[in-house]
C-alpha cells in the first residue's frame, strides 16, 4: 500500500464534509430556489439592514484588532524578554481560556458583567453606582477581545522569541536610545508576527458568531449571526440562496486576507494558522 | 602610528555574575590608534571586558576612563565606540545599504557636518558608498542581508560599525565563523583598514595566531586576570608564565631546578641558560618551544631519546620523542627533516631558547604582577 493511502480517511472526510458542502454553497449562492442561475442573491446585501450588519462587523472587528494589538504586543514583548523566568507558566495562562468552549467563556462573561452580576455587586458593595455593560457595543468589543487576544499574543511572541538579542545590542551600539530600539528594530523585525496576529484576530472577529448576540442581549448582530438568522428565516423561500451567497462573500474576504498576509510574510515566519 | 596618549584606561575592574567572579581587578590602558587584542581561552573574561567597554555590562567595581573621563554608567548609544558582534547581528528587515546607513540615519544633519535633510541624505549615501568600497562590497546596496554568505555578512557588519567613524572599534571574535582561508584574508584586511583609518581596535579572540598576526599589543587573559601584556614578539619570545607559554604557540613545559644564575637542571642534566635572579635550588618551570629543539646524532646530543610518532604538518614534521631520562619525558619537536619512528636521536637546545619561569602556585594562575607601565 502506498504511503499516500494512509491519508485517505482524512481525504474522504474532507470531501464529504468540506468540499461537497462548499460546492452546495456555491450552487445555492448563484441560483434561485427554482435552480436558475442568478446574481440577485448578492444584491440583497445592498439593503440597509444587511449592509449595516456588515459595516458593524467590520467596525467591531477593527476595534477588537486594534485593542488586541495594543494589549497583546507589550505582553508578548514582556514574555519574550530575557530575565523573566516564568514565561512558560504565563504562556499557559494566556492559552488557558482557549481550552474552554467559546460559548462557555462568553456565558461566563455575561455572568460577570450582567446588570446584577459579579461586577455590579462588587461596585455596589463599595458604594459605587451600577454600570450597564451588557447590551452595549463596549461589551461586544470586550467579548471579542477576550476571545481573540491569545491569537494576537502568540504569533508576536513567537517572532520576538526567535529574535537574536544581539540585534538589540547592535541597535543601541549604533546610537538608538531605548525608544528608538523599539521603533526602529524591534517592531520592524516583528512585523511578520504582527501581520499574522492581525489576520488571526480580524478574520474570526469579522465572522464571529454568538458572542455579539449574547453580550448585547440580541441587539447587535454581527455577520456570523446574520448568516445564522438568514438560514433560520422559515418564511423566506430564498433563505438558502441568500445565506449561501453571504457565506461565500465572507470566504472571499478571508482568502483576500491570506493573500495579503503571504505578501508581507512570505515565509510564514509569524507561524500563523490561516 | 600609535599615539602615546592613553585613550582608554581600565582601572581595577572586577565583574561578578551572581556568585561567579569573571574579572579580577583588571588594569589595562589602550593608546590611540592601537590594535589591542584580548587573547585567552573561552571563559577567561575577555568578552565580558569587551562588553564593559561597549557599555553592555557594568563593572562590579573599578572604573573605565575614556580620555580621562569616567564612562561607567554611560549607555552604549552615547559612547563613541562601535562594536562588531560575534554573530554579526545584522538587521534582516533592512537591505545592505540601510544596514550600513543605520547609525548615520540616527544622527542630525549637523552631526554629519551638513545643514539640510537633503544634504544629509547625500552625505549618508557618500559615506555608505565609500564604506562599501572599503570592504569590497560595491554593488550589493539593494541586496537582502539574508542572501549574503558568512564572509559578506561579516564585511557588512564591519562597514556598519566603521561608517560611524568611532574612536574605538570593538570586535568580538568577528572571524570565528569563517573558514581558514577567508579568515586569513580578513585578518590582513582588518589590519590594513585599521592602519588606513587610524581607529583604535580592541579585538577579542581565542586564536593565538590571529592575535600574533594583527596586534600591536596582546593582553593574554586567563581566569579573569590579565596574565601578560606586551607586543606579539615579546609575548611569544618571553612568556611570563607557563600558562602564557602554553597558550601562545606550542611548548614543552618541564619541571626544573635553578642551580645558580644562568644554570638550570632538568632531566638530570645541567643546562646553560640566560635567566638570572632566581633563588638557589628554586623549583621552576622550564619552557622550550618545539622548533627550538635541534635533532642531532645520539652521541652528541645533550639529551637523548627515541622517536615515538611523526605527523606531517605541512611546513614541518611534528615528532614526539620519549626521553631516556628516568621520568621518560615526551618532547614535542618541530623539524623540517623527518626521523622515522624508533630512531634513537640526540637533542640540543641553545641557552637563549631555554625560558625559565617561576612556578605558578595554582593551576589557575595566581595574579602575576603585570603592568605595562614598567615596560613602557
Amino acid at each position: 500500500m502506498k504511503r499516500s493511502w494512509y491519508a485517505s480517511p482524512y481525504a474522504l472526510w474532507m470531501l464529504l464534509f468540506a468540499v461537497v458542502p462548499l460546492l452546495f454553497v456555491c450552487w445555492y449562492a448563484f441560483t434561485t430556489p427554482e435552480g436558475a442561475f442568478t446574481l440577485t442573491n448578492f444584491q440583497e446585501f445592498a439593503k440597509p439592514r444587511y449592509a449595516a450588519v456588515i459595516l458593524r462587523s467590520l467596525k467591531h472587528a477593527l476595534y477588537c484588532t486594534v485593542l488586541c494589538l495594543v494589549i497583546g504586543y507589550p505582553t508578548a514583548y514582556f514574555l519574550a524578554g530575557r530575565g523573566f523566568n516564568h514565561t512558560q507558566s504565563l504562556v499557559v495562562l494566556i492559552l488557558l481560556p482557549m481550552w474552554m468552549n467559546l460559548l462557555l467563556r462568553t456565558y461566563a462573561m455575561m455572568t460577570l458583567l450582567d446588570d446584577n452580576g459579579v461586577l455590579n455587586a462588587a461596585l455596589q458593595a463599595i458604594g459605587l453606582p451600577k454600570v450597564k455593560v451588557i447590551g452595549t457595543e463596549g461589551a461586544v468589543v470586550m467579548g471579542l477581545v477576550y476571545n481573540y487576544l491569545p491569537f494576537m499574543v502568540l504569533p508576536i511572541y513567537t517572532v520576538l522569541k526567535k529574535m537574536d538579542y544581539s540585534v538589540i545590542e547592535a541597535a543601541e551600539d549604533l546610537g538608538c536610545n531605548p525608544l528608538r530600539v523599539v521603533t526602529r528594530v524591534v517592531i520592524p523585525m516583528s512585523l511578520p508576527g504582527i501581520v499574522s496576529g492581525i489576520t488571526m484576530v480580524f478574520m474570526p472577529a469579522v465572522t464571529s458568531f454568538a458572542i455579539s448576540t449574547l453580550l448585547s442581549n440580541g441587539k447587535l448582530r454581527l455577520a456570523g449571526d446574520l448568516i445564522d438568522y438568514i438560514f433560520n428565516q422559515s418564511s423566506n423561500p430564498n433563505r438558502w440562496n441568500i445565506g449561501s451567497s453571504f457565506s461565500l462573500m465572507m470566504l472571499v474576504l478571508i482568502l483576500i486576507s491570506i493573500g495579503f498576509l503571504r505578501k508581507v510574510d512570505p515565509d510564514n515566519e509569524g507561524g500563523g494558522l490561516w | 602610528m600609535i599615539d602615546e596618549t592613553r585613550l582608554i584606561e581600565i582601572k581595577g575592574v572586577s565583574k561578578s555574575f551572581g556568585d561567579t567572579q569573571v574579572l579580577h581587578d583588571v588594569d589595562l590602558y589602550i593608546r590611540k590608534c592601537e590594535f589591542v587584542t584580548l587573547l585567552g581561552p573561552s571563559g577567561c573574561g575577555k568578552t565580558t571586558l569587551l562588553r564593559i567597554l561597549g557599555g553592555f555590562e557594568m563593572p562590579t567595581s573599578g572604573e573605565v576612563l575614556f580620555e580621562g573621563k569616567d564612562m561607567t554608567g554611560i549607555p552604549p548609544y552615547k559612547r563613541r565606540i562601535n562594536t562588531v558582534f560575534q554573530k554579526y547581528a545584522l538587521f534582516n528587515h533592512l537591505n545592505v545599504f540601510d544596514n550600513i546607513a543605520f547609525g548615520l540615519n540616527l544622527k542630525t544633519p549637523e552631526q554629519l557636518g551638513v545643514k539640510t535633510k537633503k544634504e544629509k541624505k547625500a552625505e549618508i549615501e557618500r559615506r555608505v558608498t565609500r564604506m562599501l568600497k572599503l570592504v569590497k562590497m560595491e554593488g550589493y546596496e539593494k541586496r537582502s542581508t539574508n542572501a549574503l554568505s558568512g564572509g559578506q555578512q561579516q564585511r557588512i557588519a564591519i562597514a556598519r560599525a566603521l561608517v560611524n567613524e568611532p574612536e574605538v572599534l570593538l570586535l568580538d571574535e568577528p572571524l570565528g565563523a569563517l573558514d581558514l582561508k577567508l579568515r586569513k584574508e580578513m585578518q590582513l584586511e582588518l589590519k590594513a583598514m585599521q592602519q588606513q583609518l587610524g581607529i583604535t581596535f580592541i579585538y577579542v579572540t581565542h586564536d593565538q595566531e590571529e592575535a600574533l598576526t594583527m596586534s600591536d599589543t596582546i593582553a593574554v587573559m586567563n581566569g579573569g586576570r590579565i596574565q601578560q601584556i606586551g607586543d606579539p614578539k615579546r609575548i611569544y619570545d618571553e612568556p611570563k608564565n607557563a600558562f602564557v607559554a602554553d597558550f601562545i604557540g606550542e611548548s614543552n613545559i618541564i619541571d626544573g631546578v635553578m642551580l645558580q644564575d644562568e644554570l638550570v637542571e632538568f632531566c638530570g642534566v645541567e643546562f646553560q641558560c640566560v635567566d638570572e635572579g632566581f633563588g638557589a635550588r628554586e623549583p621552576v618551570d622550564v619552557v622550550i618551544r618545539p622548533e627550538d629543539i635541534m635533532i642531532v646524532g645520539e652521541d652528541v646530543g645533550m639529551l637523548t631519546g627515541v622517536v615515538e610518532s611523526v605527523i606531517f604538518k605541512g611546513v614541518h614534521y611534528e615528532m614526539m620523542i620519549r626521553g631516556n631520562d628516568p621520568d621518560g619525558i615526551r618532547w614535542k619537536v618541530h623539524s623540517t627533516t623527518m626521523q622515522p619512528v624508533g630512531t634513537r636521536v640526540g637533542m640540543t637546545i641553545v641557552p637563549y631558547n631555554i625560558h625559565i619561569m617561576h612556578k605558578a602556585r595554582t593551576a589557575d594562575a595566581e595574579p602575576v604582577a603585570e603592568s605595562r607601565n614598567k615596560e613602557a
